[in-house]
């Protein structure tokens, strides 16, 4: 609990830190907030007791998740330093919306109350809606935060929709109740518990960015400032899967809900990959890969298997650390290609910064799932659920799929590894950045070398 | 320790290179090799028989993942091939112009290292790990140093390999399933799956190493990377990285999925004669040495696969015989191939001709390498060749017949690139010079090792007999 109130107090404090225009200040603030954040959670002894009248519940589950969200958000502030240097104003207001965020991403980890999943949703996504329109000059940027706020819209109604259905079957909006009304249910036909369930499972999904739910995420992820879009495709994609995997862990899914789940999961994996590798952008790019590879953690959850937790954790955090890592490279190569995104950008990467180009290397290996890599012990975990639970055909496309996802990520290989032929500037690297981007090149490879160290 | 020491010395040198960047890259390189083959050496003289495990230690045990490295006689062979072939690779460096080569000699050591890591692991992931890592380094050599259209070609050779090695990820995870989460090979190697699992799981584990070596249909990757890539990244891909193929099929599709071996055995055979003769007659048609290596390379492998699969003892020992003569072959012919590009500045054999006029003891030396690739009695190919047909000839008569026409067409082409390159008029009118100490110091000990191994077949066919019985009779069982 006293997480929630430093995070609230925190974002409230650079509000006003925001007063003095002092942009070092509001980062080190952040980051002092999160840290400490960090350190209640870690430190927390009251594991496991029920918060709020038992709405709220921060176990091992919640508490791992959050511990990442937090440890990515940092790294994003880091790169925040470097990034708003050049922002003539309201900086503090995009840290204090991403806190904001944060806190909707830890309540929607730790829900044991359907209401807080509803709340959390919405917590996390109303400052979203803002930070996509972030550069207030960019039509792209407003076009993103419209479609974001619309789309969004309709998937909270959704969700709202299903959880009054739910509600209506069950009586009752406890996690515990509704799980033992599923059990108790089994087998038997309750088509008011079942409109329910998929209308909640569909507003989830649409956070989550399952096909059919993921059309906002290319553009939203385009328009977006980059920060943003880092954020969006770590924190609260690691949050939404939190939420999504607490939501169903224990329910005895109804065949048809289950058949929907496979049915998502492979259209999510077929469309996220192929559709990515028609793209050139590179953030359009980044975007199809993170449907993508929703598709391969939406496997991790068909079945009941008890390793699913972990390899949730697991794959989001790896995930996390190269995304973050790669927006950043996107980011300098950007700058140097004076505002250009398509993929040729990262030409001239390994002789202007070699560590650099070694380390983008090592994420986009890590994203493609290339062994000793943090994403090759990611995909073969998943596998392994998949095929334990007998999803046999699930998994051949999901491996397949794996054989496409690395064709777009050996192209940007390709032209970091090739000689620079654009105009424009070198590629700088200053010195936070490179820090940033050794430690998440560096994590993923350590993690899949060692997997054990990165666990719940 | 003598796998630590494999796996580290070529490792830890390439580190060295490619992050101090000393400008005596080559030598460092070439002695680092030279050390690996020491140990190499040292550890096929202490090999007394039967499966050594080195090292054993429990790395990520929850899904199977163990650090097992060691080798039976087959695992040794490959080990002793690579270390072999290694300096000559990275001596081969010294005919090339060069461009960073601390960056291409640290690459090149890191492949080496990997593959050891292929040949030394008894565990079915641990090998996937390091067959999947030998491309990395590789893909990097291919694509900074290949030459032109390489950024197509290379990311096509990609995907072909990552293709089978996903459905090599696959397989190798159906097995650890059912076998409920053991990795090592000896453990799988017990697994009886019912034979219609058998059928296609062939195919899962297979398609890998179809691809790798490659056999038709499979090989639409192999002659323009062959042709595109540098001289020594070349040497790589034919001499050691192909061998893969033959060794994965050995330890992970034999022992595993006998019943879809059987049933697919003649399928395979003829599918790598047809790549076999294909290959023969397109060398046939080129007009540039390199491309002509690299199908007469197509052709051989064809023929290796073809053995293999004949599934009993004169096959299997001669195809892992014939491998190791490929590649002292694979050498040769590419250092020759660099030789002419070296004076002739060109690799087209149109502008060539004549050149024995010029330089008659490197006619003399390219003339014993070819006595090799056609197969001559008492050279290592014709010892391999021989075991290979005689296997074959106890799964189908017609199929050897057809086997045999690729000697007949590995001798029109490779005579008929020698008298293109070296007799005829002097198109190139070059005074170019003569086989310098460096081309006898390489050519000689490949040929030698050729000459040698070809009267003398027994250390390497003792190495190979006693694990190729000892798998038959343990499929026999079954």
């Amino acid at each position: 609990m006293s997480v929630l109130v430093l995070l609230s107090v925190l974002g409230v404090v650079l509000l006003y830190l925001g007063l003095f225009n002092n942009r070092n200040a509001i980062a080190g603030m952040g980051i002092a907030g999160l840290v400490g954040a960090f350190v209640l959670i870690a430190a927390d002894r009251h594991l496991e007791s029920p918060l709020f009248n038992g709405i709220i519940q921060f176990d091992t589950y919640a508490r791992s998740f959050s511990l990442v969200m937090i440890v990515v958000t940092v790294l994003l502030f880091l790169f925040g330093i470097d990034y708003y240097a050049k922002v003539k104003e309201n900086v503090a207001e995009q840290y204090a919306l991403m806190v904001f965020s944060l806190i909707g991403g830890l309540l929607i980890c730790s829900f044991t109350n359907l209401v807080v999943l509803f709340l959390g949703i919405e917590i996390l996504s109303i400052p979203l809606y803002i930070l996509a329109g972030g550069k207030r000059d960019s039509f792209r940027s407003g076009e993103a935060a419209f479609k974001y706020f619309l789309q969004g819209s309709f998937a909270s109604g959704f969700l709202l929709m299903g959880l009054a259905l739910i509600y209506g079957a069950t009586a009752s909006f406890d996690l515990a109740a509704i799980e033992a009304f599923s059990t108790a249910l089994a087998g038997g036909r309750d088509m008011i518990f079942l409109l329910g369930l998929f209308l909640t499972i569909a507003g989830v999904a649409f956070k989550v960015a399952a096909v059919p739910f993921h059309f906002w995420s290319p553009d939203v992820y385009e328009g977006a400032p980059t920060l943003i879009t880092a954020f969006m495709s770590t924190v609260v994609k690691t949050a939404a899967f939190a939420a999504f995997y607490r939501l169903i862990a224990n329910l005895q899914l109804p065949g048809a809900v289950e058949t929907m789940l496979v049915v998502m999961t492979i259209c999510t994996l077929f469309l996220g990959n192929i559709v990515a590798l028609r793209q050139t952008q590179f953030k359009r790019l980044m975007a199809y890969s993170s449907i993508a590879h929703t598709g391969f953690l939406l496997l991790a959850f068909l079945g009941a298997d008890a390793r699913t937790p972990e390899v949730l954790f697991y794959y989001l955090g790896t995930y996390a650390l190269a995304t973050v890592g790669l927006f950043i490279v996107l980011t300098l190569a950007k700058r140097a290609a004076l505002g250009d995104e398509n993929i040729r950008i990262f030409r001239g990467l390994f002789r202007s910064d070699p560590w650099i180009a070694v380390a983008t290397l090592f994420m986009l290996l890590s994203l493609a799932g290339i062994p000793l890599t943090a994403g090759f012990v990611a995909k073969y975990r998943v596998f392994v659920i998949g095929l334990t639970q007998g999803y046999l055909w699930t998994t051949v496309v999901a491996v397949v799929m794996a054989i496409v996802g690395i064709y777009y990520y050996i192209l940007v290989v390709r032209e970091a590894f090739t000689a620079q032929d654009r105009e424009g500037k070198p590629i700088v690297v200053a010195p936070l950045n490179w820090l940033v981007i050794s430690i998440c090149g560096a994590a993923v490879v350590v993690l899949g070398v060692m997997p054990g160290l990165l666990r719940m | 320790m003598i796998a630590a020491l494999l796996l580290l010395i070529p490792f830890l040198a390439g580190l060295l290179l490619v992050i101090v960047r000393p400008a005596q890259a080559r030598p460092i390189a070439l002695v680092t090799s030279l050390a690996s083959l020491a140990v190499v050496l040292f550890a096929w003289i202490s090999y007394t028989g039967g499966t050594v495990i080195h090292y054993e230690h429990d790395w990520v045990n929850a899904w199977g993942l163990r650090l097992v490295v060691g080798y039976d006689g087959v695992g040794l062979l490959m080990v002793i091939l690579t270390g072999v072939v290694f300096p000559f690779i990275i001596g081969a460096g010294y005919g090339q112009v060069s461009d960073r080569p601390a960056l291409f000699n640290g690459l090149l050591l890191f492949t080496q290292s990997f593959l050891f890591l292929v040949f030394l692991a008894q565990n079915a992931l641990l090998f996937y790990i390091g067959y999947e890592l030998t491309l990395i380094p590789v893909f990097l050599l291919l694509l900074s140093w290949g030459g032109a259209g390489r950024r197509a070609i290379t990311v096509r050779f990609f995907i072909y390999t990552l293709v089978g090695g996903l459905s090599l990820l696959f397989g190798i995870i159906y097995l650890l399933v059912q076998s409920g989460g053991n990795g090592d090979l000896s453990a799988l190697a017990n697994l009886t799956l019912p034979a219609s699992t058998q059928l296609w799981l062939f195919w899962a584990l297979f398609l890998a190493f179809a691809i790798k070596l490659p056999i038709f249909p499979f090989h639409s990757w192999q002659p323009e990377t062959y042709y595109m890539a540098p001289l020594q990244g070349t040497m790589v891909l034919g001499a050691v990285m192909l061998k893969m193929g033959l060794y994965g099929v050995y330890k992970l599709v034999f022992p595993m999925v006998p019943a879809g071996v059987e049933y697919w055995q003649t399928t395979v055979i003829a599918l790598a004669l047809i790549g076999a003769v294909y290959g023969g007659i397109i060398a046939f048609r080129q007009t540039d040495f390199k491309r002509l290596v690299a199908f007469s390379s197509l052709s051989h492998v064809g023929v290796l696969c073809a053995g293999l699969f004949a599934w009993n003892a004169y096959g299997i020992s001669g195809s892992f015989y014939q491998a190791f003569a490929h590649a002292i072959l694979v050498l040769g012919m590419l250092y020759l191939v660099g030789a002419m590009q070296e004076r002739t500045g060109t690799t087209d054999m149109g502008a060539m001709g004549g050149l024995k006029g010029h330089a008659p003891r490197l006619a003399a030396l390219f003339l014993l390498v070819l006595v090799n690739a056609v197969a001559l009695p008492l050279t290592q190919s014709f010892v391999g060749e021989w075991l290979m047909f005689a296997g074959l000839w106890q799964v189908s008569g017609w199929l050897t017949l057809f086997a045999l026409t690729t000697i007949v067409i590995g001798a029109i082409y490779m005579l008929y690139a020698y008298q293109r390159v070296m007799l005829g008029p002097d198109r190139a009118n070059l005074s170019m010079a003569d086989a310098s100490t460096r081309d006898h110091l390489y050519l000689v000990p490949l040929i030698a090792v050729t000459l040698i191994l070809g009267v003398y077949p027994g250390p390497i066919l003792e190495l190979v007999d006693a694990p190729v019985q000892q798998l038959l009779t343990s499929l026999s069982v079954h």
